[in-house]
């Protein structure tokens, strides 16, 4: 009955992970939406972008928001395949290209977030 | 393996659409089919966010020609859309958290009509602040 069971990776840190980013993202969120659409132009102009981008902890922020949803949305993918029986190579090809994924896409994102530059004088 | 055990109808993986629709759903089920559709869709739209938002780094004119497209109404009504994904997979997940670390498997039915009621209340007032400006201009101010 056991037969399909891994005792080596339970998925324990995974799931407590999981949790944590969960709740954190829910935070971020509500911060998130209110920030982008309460005002129209808050969300969608090149200088409310930019005068936000000019406070080092909102790009923190940015950065943490970043991070943890391609985290906990990845995670939970690998959850999804993880339903399934699947041959090892299989499980580890899936694996890799999603955290090859993960990485590729934070990556742009932190490059985004750090090209901005910190400016002088807004107008 | 008793007969008994042998007896217990277990899940047929390579049958798992079948398997799941024949399935009696409760709340619980609902919540973990659209967790999952709504992921999905989430991990979907971050993906395309980054894309949309790489257009920072190359100037002023090219990022507002792109937002300008994102601001038409019909990209608006799927943002509002899209509201829905990120509302139920919020709530679900306070939900889940409640089910796992306090005790609530015991009121799971009633925090899932809860979050039913809160949710379609913040869809509706984010479709008004989203709209505000439009539905202004429709009484002419």
């Amino acid at each position: 009955m056991f037969k399909y069971q891994s005792v080596r990776n339970s998925g324990a840190k995974s799931w407590i992970l999981q949790r944590i980013s969960g709740i954190a993202l829910v935070v971020l969120m509500i911060g998130h939406y209110i920030l982008m659409h309460y005002h129209p132009d808050s969300g969608h102009t090149f200088e409310a972008v930019m005068a936000r981008m000019q406070h080092s902890w909102y790009r923190i922020i940015d950065l943490l928001f970043l991070t943890l949803g391609f985290y906990h949305g990845l995670n939970g993918i690998w959850g999804i395949f993880r339903d399934y029986n699947m041959k090892p190579w299989l499980k580890i090809s899936l694996l890799f290209a999603l955290v090859i994924l993960g990485i590729s896409f934070i990556a742009w994102g932190f490059n985004i977030i750090f090209s901005i530059p910190y400016l002088k004088n807004l107008t | 393996m008793s007969e008994e055990i042998k007896k217990i109808k277990t899940f047929d993986q390579r049958e798992w659409i079948k398997e799941n629709i024949s399935y009696r759903k409760d709340s619980g089920s609902w919540a973990w089919i659209y967790h999952r559709i709504s992921g999905i869709a989430l991990i979907g739209y971050l993906f395309l966010h980054i894309y949309s938002l790489s257009t920072l780094t190359e100037g002023k004119a090219v990022f507002e020609t792109k937002m300008q497209s994102f601001l038409s109404p019909p990209f608006l009504a799927l943002e509002w859309l899209l509201f829905i994904f990120v509302l139920f997979h919020s709530l679900n997940g306070v939900r889940i958290v409640l089910v796992d670390w306090a005790d609530g498997a015991k009121y799971h039915k009633t925090l899932y009509r809860f979050s039913w009621i809160i949710g379609i209340f913040l869809f509706l007032l984010m479709g008004y602040i989203m709209f505000s400006h439009e539905i202004l201009k429709l009484f002419g101010k």
